[in-house]
C-alpha cells in the first residue's frame, strides 16, 4: 500500500499533522498531491511548545515541510476497500498512480508501459 | 528498495531524526521511503525510569525524517520487561 494512496483514501477525513518545526495542525483533509502538498479545513494549529492555538478555516501546507501525520484507524480498511474495487473496474489498466508511464518500448511489445508497483 | 518490501505487515521499529522510536505494523512504503505504520506506539526511553509507551495509531512518516527501519523478532520483544530498562533517548541528528 503506497503510502500517498493511503493520503488521498483519507480526503474528508480529520487528521493530525506535525511539521518539521514541531507545530501541529488538526483538521479535515481536503486534498493532497504527489508532493504530500495539503488543505486543510476548519484547522487548529499549534505551537511547537503547545502553548499556543490558533484557529484557521483552512490551510496549505507544503508537504516537505511535513514531520508525519496521524489519520483515522479506519482509513485503512477502506484502502483494502479500495483497491478490490479497483482491481475489479480496471484489469487491464496499467497507468494507476504517479510515476508509471506508458512508454512505446522499440519491439512490438503490448506497449502497455510500466506495471504498477505490488501493494 | 525491493528490501523494504520483505519487511511488510511486520512488526517493525522507526527511528526518526528527532530521535523517537516507533514501533508498528509497516503497512507500505515508496520510493522516498514515506512509510505507513499502522497500530503503532512510541517507545520513550529513560534512564531514571523504565519504558514508557504511548499509543499513536495510524502513521504516514515522511521518508525525510527517517534513519532507521528495523523488523522486530516479536518473540524476543516479548520476553524483555520494557519496565526494566533503562536508557539514555536517542538524541535529535539535527543538534550539534
Amino acid at each position: 500500500m503506497l503510502p500517498l494512496s493511503l493520503l488521498n483514501i483519507a480526503q474528508g477525513h480529520p487528521m493530525l499533522v506535525e511539521l518539521k518545526n514541531g507545530e501541529t495542525f488538526n483538521g479535515h483533509l481536503v486534498n493532497c498531491d504527489n508532493w504530500m502538498n495539503l488543505t486543510l479545513r476548519e484547522v487548529i494549529q499549534t505551537s511547537p511548545e503547545g502553548d499556543r492555538f490558533w484557529r484557521l478555516p483552512e490551510c496549505y501546507i507544503r508537504g516537505n515541510t511535513i514531520k508525519y501525520l496521524r489519520v483515522p484507524d479506519e482509513i485503512i480498511e477502506m484502502v483494502k476497500d479500495d483497491a478490490v474495487r479497483q482491481r475489479q473496474q480496471a484489469p487491464v489498466s496499467s497507468s494507476r498512480g504517479h510515476g508509471s508511464s506508458r512508454g512505446r518500448g522499440g519491439g512490438g511489445g503490448s506497449g502497455r508501459g510500466k506495471s504498477t508497483k505490488k501493494r | 528498495m525491493s528490501e523494504l518490501q520483505k519487511y511488510v505487515d511486520l512488526t517493525v521499529e522507526v527511528i526518526t531524526s528527532d530521535g523517537r522510536v516507533i514501533v508498528g505494523t509497516f503497512k507500505g512504503f515508496d520510493q522516498t521511503t514515506n512509510v505507513i505504520l499502522s497500530s503503532c506506539h512510541e517507545r520513550v526511553f529513560s534512564e531514571t525510569e523504565g519504558v514508557e509507551t504511548l499509543p499513536l495509531g495510524l502513521y504516514i512518516i515522511r521518508g525525510d525524517n527517517i534513519v532507521l527501519i528495523g523488523e522486530i523478532d516479536l518473540e524476543r520483544d516479548a520476553s524483555v520487561d520494557l519496565s526494566e530498562i533503562r536508557a539514555a533517548p536517542i538524541t535529535d541528528i539535527t543538534r550539534r
